[in-house]
């Protein structure tokens, strides 16, 4: 017999939520306090003018105290922010083949990478082979002839 | 004037140019008919096709992206209930049950001409103030440049609709990145962690096309959700009929109208001023329920508004150098790539361009009117195009035109984590437009302000109460409360409705 898939109740939806607004606040402010606390070491300005530390800080200052009111908004409950990924297969896949490609950029014919990484990909999001490698040389072709033909760009 | 505007003429019809305008119309309108390509994506993406030409040619295909994608999300908008562009979601309350009455041609057609007839009001009225603002803002000094700046930056609270503290949060974040690089006083290095590469601070087209073409390819990948919806069959007539024209005039007017003065304000765009149109547009209507199931009106006024808002933002952008959109922000970029810097000082500079920009859009949106209403058709089967083709493009273009600005792989590298932070972001509910101001605000207020404390010798009291700098500083205050006065007057209204209802048995 086919069980449904149990719908997650409310209670572990709301933690969820404020969960991810936490972490946001969280990540603000520590961001924040990087900027105001490294502004510290920049040189001061001549007399009362503000140096190049000034600005840095000011900003730190502003989103420290705004990730702090987030964060009583989230405890507050006021905030609430949806964060769902779906499809993570592909996507995941997608992601990792994109950063393979920019990791061997440069190296082998720029042509040949193209056309497998756009091939790789299309398969990725389940086109036959047919249309992904046909897909792969056209788009390849387009792009070298664009850009390196057309713009006289050097993409190897 | 008259000899700017005659050589904004002749630069405009040349044919290179119109060839350029041409690919731009015909690219935007397919960019904006393809559900979750929108105009910034395809400015963004295509920008670095545009530096190995004149200014004109490249502004005329960018200008032709941006007036012909907006148009062009009405066309799924209307066929398949699903907004091309964000701008075009109110096109769906009405433009989506007269394409299932058997009006679908008829929809499309009210979508082309009341698209060119928002964009021509808009355009009108940057032809005609913009160059009084761009006189005023000449008077401006280092300390009225803050102050603006620092105005267009607190407008991010206000825009953030029901986000105001993650607006401001992400505006904060977007000044952050605008301090990468050479202290502009200075020249003192700033968060470069060593790097050379971001010594003249983090390149601002790599990161428009992650976060905006990246970023939405991620997001569209991961919210993927079975087969498309099939078109109509029977599409019917396109032209309206003269009842319908006087039908729909005076809440198309309206929608421009709306439209320029919503576009004008930075970073609102289309899909708030086509939001407000056709709410007061109901408003007035003697057909009022007929809005939202297959109204006319609904959908001129919206097509307008949504249309018009290109010529308000554009307004803001070529006279004060603040974008009125997320689209015109990426423009600012390729125009600096020119050597325009957007301004006041543009206007008393090169008249003649100004002029170019005004005949390129007005143009570029009979272009896309006349493709609208006779293409309307082969548009409408680029919808079938499936998404994973259209993706694989634009990741490589997207890789591609980060690495031909400066032959960089580090600019690659900015867009790759540029395009994953924008992701992260939109599923975690930040709203990025607002990162987008602060990161073209920034060196704006920063070198501004320090300037005119030099000026004044150190003596902020000096800077801070100059009248026009006490404006803006008003201004901001108010923009900044104005979420919170807003809520509290909610809550108000609420405890006031709860006590003067009758007690429940």
């Amino acid at each position: 017999m086919n069980q449904q898939p149990a719908s997650p109740s409310p209670q572990t939806t709301v933690s969820l939520r404020s969960r991810v607004d936490l972490v946001i606040a969280l990540c603000f402010f520590a961001i924040g306090l990087y900027l105001a606390i490294s502004s510290g070491s920049f040189p001061a300005g001549v007399g009362p003018l503000p140096g190049p530390g000034f600005f840095p800080r000011v900003i730190g200052l502003c989103m420290v105290v705004l990730a702090l009111w987030l964060l009583k908004e989230t405890l507050a409950g006021k905030q609430v922010a949806t964060f769902s990924i779906e499809n993570r297969g592909p996507l995941i896949g997608a992601l990792g083949l994109t950063f393979l490609y920019l990791i061997f950029w440069g190296s082998g014919l720029f042509t040949v990478r193209t056309a497998v990484f756009v091939a790789l990909l299309l398969k990725l999001f389940n086109q036959s082979w047919k249309s992904a490698l046909l897909v792969s040389v056209v788009l390849t072709f387009a792009v070298t002839l664009g850009f390196q033909f057309g713009l006289r760009l050097s993409l190897e | 004037m008259i000899p700017d505007l005659l050589a904004g003429l002749q630069a405009v019809f040349q044919l290179q140019v119109l060839f350029f305008l041409i690919a731009g119309v015909v690219l935007g309108l397919i960019f904006g008919a393809l559900p979750g390509l929108t105009a910034t994506m395809g400015i963004a993406v295509l920008t670095p096709l545009t530096f190995w030409v004149s200014a004109e040619q490249g502004l005329a295909m960018l200008l032709g992206i941006y007036c012909g994608a907006i148009p062009g999300g009405g066309i799924p908008a209307i066929l398949m209930n699903i907004p091309g562009t964000p701008a075009s979601i109110a096109s769906t309350w009405d433009g989506y049950p007269l394409s299932q009455s058997g009006r679908a041609g008829l929809a499309l057609g009210v979508n082309a001409l009341f698209s060119l007839a928002g964009q021509w009001i808009s355009i009108l009225f940057l032809a005609v103030a913009a160059f009084p603002i761009a006189n005023f803002a000449l008077r401006f000094g280092p300390a009225e440049y803050f102050g603006l700046a620092l105005f267009g930056i607190s407008l991010m609270a206000g825009v953030s609709v029901g986000n105001a503290t993650k607006g401001l949060l992400s505006g904060m974040l977007g000044l952050t990145l605008a301090t990468v690089g050479l202290d502009p006083m200075t020249a003192f290095p700033r968060y470069t962690f060593g790097r050379s590469e971001f010594l003249d601070g983090i390149s601002f087209i790599p990161v428009m096309i992650g976060l905006f073409g990246m970023a939405e390819v991620l997001s569209q990948i991961s919210e993927r959700h079975g087969q498309p919806q099939p078109l109509p069959q029977a599409m019917g007539r396109i032209w309206p009929g003269k009842s319908e024209w006087r039908q729909m005039s005076a809440p198309g007017l309206m929608g421009s109208a709306i439209g320029t003065l919503v576009g004008a304000i930075p970073a609102a765009g289309g899909d708030i001023a086509s939001v407000i149109a056709w709410e007061q547009s109901r408003r007035i209507s003697k057909r009022k329920k007929e809005f939202g199931k297959g109204s006319l009106e609904g959908l001129a006024t919206t097509c307008a508004a949504c249309n018009s808002a290109i010529g308000g933002a554009m307004t803001t952008m070529l006279t004060l150098g603040i974008p009125g959109d997320a689209p015109s922000a990426v423009l600012i970029g390729a125009l600096l790539i020119h050597g325009l810097q957007p301004g006041p000082l543009l206007f008393r500079d090169r008249g003649d361009f100004i002029f170019t920009i005004v005949f390129i859009m007005l143009l570029a949106g009979l272009m896309v009117a006349i493709v609208g209403l006779a293409g309307a058709k082969p548009l409408a089967r680029t919808l079938r195009i499936p998404d994973p083709w259209l993706w694989s493009g634009i990741l490589v273009f997207a890789i591609v035109g980060s690495y031909a600005l400066n032959n960089s792989v580090t600019d690659v590298w900015v867009m790759f984590f540029a395009g994953l932070f924008g992701f992260l972001c939109r599923k975690g509910n930040i709203p990025l437009g607002p990162l987008v101001l602060g990161l073209i605000l920034g060196p704006m207020m920063e070198s501004n302000l320090r300037r005119a404390l030099i000026l004044s010798r150190g003596d902020w009291t000096a800077v801070l109460s100059r009248p026009i700098v006490l404006f803006f500083l008003v201004a901001t205050l108010l923009s900044l409360l104005w979420p919170f006065l807003r809520s509290a007057s909610s809550l108000v209204k609420d405890k006031l409705r709860a006590k003067n209802s009758p007690p429940a048995h």
